[in-house]
């Protein structure tokens, strides 16, 4: 059914772009069916415009510009992208710290490549269950329920982002609290898989609604 | 339901044929139409030419001679038209003397379609009862793919001027769905006329920008010229071969104009997309819009440049990438009752 959630300036028929360079050096033969009519497709149809956060450049990373944007305030994109770049260099120091101290045998298991850490991160925050609120009969009751891919992510970027907003000391900088709350994560501890954690308690307790959801 | 913002002319017209039984009788379209024509020889003999020969334009051409007019609305001057083009086509009275309805099914109150419906359904077991029979006899089903890239399905507007009434979203999106199933079986091939009735051609050629070829400088160094814009930034890029990769911006070295990164990225962006980071030099104009506004227009300017250092596969794949495409975001209008484009004013109980 078509139900967009927002109007576009673009024309239904306009598809998105592709940015990366490898995908188009690719020979003919490698492709899959579903591949091949992709390419037919293009072909045909027109293209929007590349987002002016989007490059093809080895810096530029989807995720990275998405945590940028959620922690952008009132459009101020120059200072978010400070914030994160520092973010960034806070985390391998640390890591970089760590590796100088360690042990030979050790030294091969730290991870000193902020970006792998931030992915990890950001994975393992991600919860698999959501609750949702439904109304039966007057009541609403929390009922379990699957999450897509998207609303994983923008989970976990939340809660990092609120974490840090609000449950740190007045007057440390937000590249620190970020830094050490991804470096949490990372290993599997800290107060964001804490809070996902409990949420899959929750939806383990409500098992019994689960028959609500219709969808 | 989906708002067109950016509309096609298929679209914007209004289709009149829906709205209602018929207007104008049969007797009196046939009367309009004998009028017509002897009007038109009447016409023919004044200007003084062949009656039988006499074509719509010279109609127009007549009428324009005998009666100027000075109203600046072309649908406003004198009009001398064939009636099926001034009478549109409605639909005629579903019944007889009697009040029994021609159409069997009169009562459910959209006919056309749901008898559409009904004849593509038809389309739809045959095909199958075919694929059948070619599974009995162990045949090999035939697997020639329609070219779906360059089809498209009617759109709604143009469905309800065929059908001559109205046909809401939700059915508008099960007919479709259901032409979709028809197509999707392997031996579809025999309903193809059938189909053929509900899909347009998308034209390819729109998509043909000539490619202007490298100018000359006094020094014979090549270089092309592009323009671009994004928001209300207009700029024009001046890409010099055999360079060191510099790059000024109205006199400025891009590193003092653009303090962001994110802005000197985007300018870098087609260079690096088609790997000539140091090969090229440019020397670009820009005016208007603000810092991100501008550089959208220099990397316009600049990939629309580069088309002419490059091949043809390489455009194709800039195109793919979103370079070559203007990007028509513009700042929404502020509306009346309203504090901007989209917040409303605080909502006061009393």
């Amino acid at each position: 059914r078509i139900m967009p959630v927002r109007w576009s300036r673009y024309n239904p028929s306009y598809l998105e772009p592709e940015v990366k360079k490898e995908s188009y050096q690719k020979p003919l033969e490698e492709l899959t069916e579903e591949e091949r009519e992709q390419m037919e497709l293009k072909a045909v149809r027109p293209i929007k415009a590349a987002p002016p956060s989007l490059s093809s450049s080895v810096f530029s990373d989807p995720m990275i510009s998405k945590f940028t944007n959620m922690m952008m305030k009132s459009g101020n994109k120059v200072l978010a992208r400070s914030l994160m770049s520092q973010t960034l260099e806070a985390i391998k120091r640390k890591q970089l710290e760590k590796y100088h101290k360690a042990p030979e045998n050790e030294k091969e298991t730290i991870e000193c490549n902020p970006y792998v850490i931030f992915h990890q991160a950001l994975k393992n925050c991600q919860p698999i269950i959501g609750l949702s609120n439904i109304t039966r009969g007057g009541k609403t009751y929390q009922v379990p329920v699957p999450l897509t891919d998207n609303r994983k992510r923008f989970l976990a970027m939340k809660w990092l982002i609120t974490e840090c907003r609000e449950n740190k000391h007045r007057r440390t900088m937000m590249p620190e609290k970020l830094s050490q709350e991804l470096l949490l994560a990372f290993n599997n501890e800290g107060p964001v898989i804490k809070k996902k954690h409990v949420l899959h308690k929750m939806a383990e307790a409500n098992r019994a609604y689960a028959h609500f959801r219709w969808w | 339901t989906l708002r067109l913002i950016c509309t096609t002319t298929a679209v914007q017209r209004k289709n009149v044929g829906a709205s209602g039984p018929e207007k104008y009788t049969e007797a009196f379209i046939k009367k309009q139409i004998e009028e017509f024509n002897l009007g038109r020889r009447h016409l023919a003999n004044m200007m003084g030419e062949d009656p039988e020969t006499f074509t719509q334009e010279d109609i127009d051409r007549a009428i324009a001679y005998l009666f100027p007019s000075g109203l600046f609305d072309k649908q406003a001057r004198p009009l001398m038209k064939h009636p099926t083009e001034v009478f549109p086509e409605q639909r005629k009275i579903q019944w007889g003397e009697d009040g029994r309805p021609f159409h069997f099914l009169f009562y459910t109150g959209k006919q056309s379609y749901y008898s559409l419906m009904h004849e593509t359904y038809e389309k739809l077991l045959n095909v199958q009862k075919h694929q059948d029979q070619l599974i009995a006899e162990d045949l090999p089903l035939q697997k020639e793919k329609r070219n779906l890239a360059g089809s498209r399905w009617l759109t709604k507007i143009e469905l309800e001027e065929m059908l001559l009434e109205k046909v809401s979203d939700d059915d508008y999106s099960r007919f479709i769905q259901l032409l979709q199933k028809l197509v999707a079986l392997p031996c579809a091939d025999i309903e193809e006329k059938y189909i053929q009735k509900f899909s347009k051609e998308v034209p390819v050629q729109m998509q043909k920008v000539v490619i202007e070829p490298l100018q000359h400088d006094e020094r014979g160094v090549a270089f092309s010229t592009g323009e671009g814009t994004r928001k209300t930034a207009r700029a024009t890029a001046v890409v010099y071969d055999n360079g060191t990769g510099k790059i000024t911006v109205n006199g400025i070295d891009i590193l003092h104009y653009f303090p962001v990164l994110q802005d000197r990225e985007q300018l870098l962006f087609p260079f690096q997309f088609l790997g000539r980071i140091g090969k090229h030099d440019m020397v670009c104009t820009v005016s208007g819009g603000g810092r991100s506004a501008q550089a959208g227009a220099i990397r316009l300017a600049s990939a629309k440049a580069l088309r002419s250092f490059v091949t043809e596969k390489e455009v194709e794949f800039m195109r793919q990438a979103g370079l070559l495409t203007v990007d028509p975001r513009v700042k929404e209008r502020k509306k009346p009752g309203q504090e901007g484009p989209r917040r409303k004013f605080t909502w006061k109980k009393r």
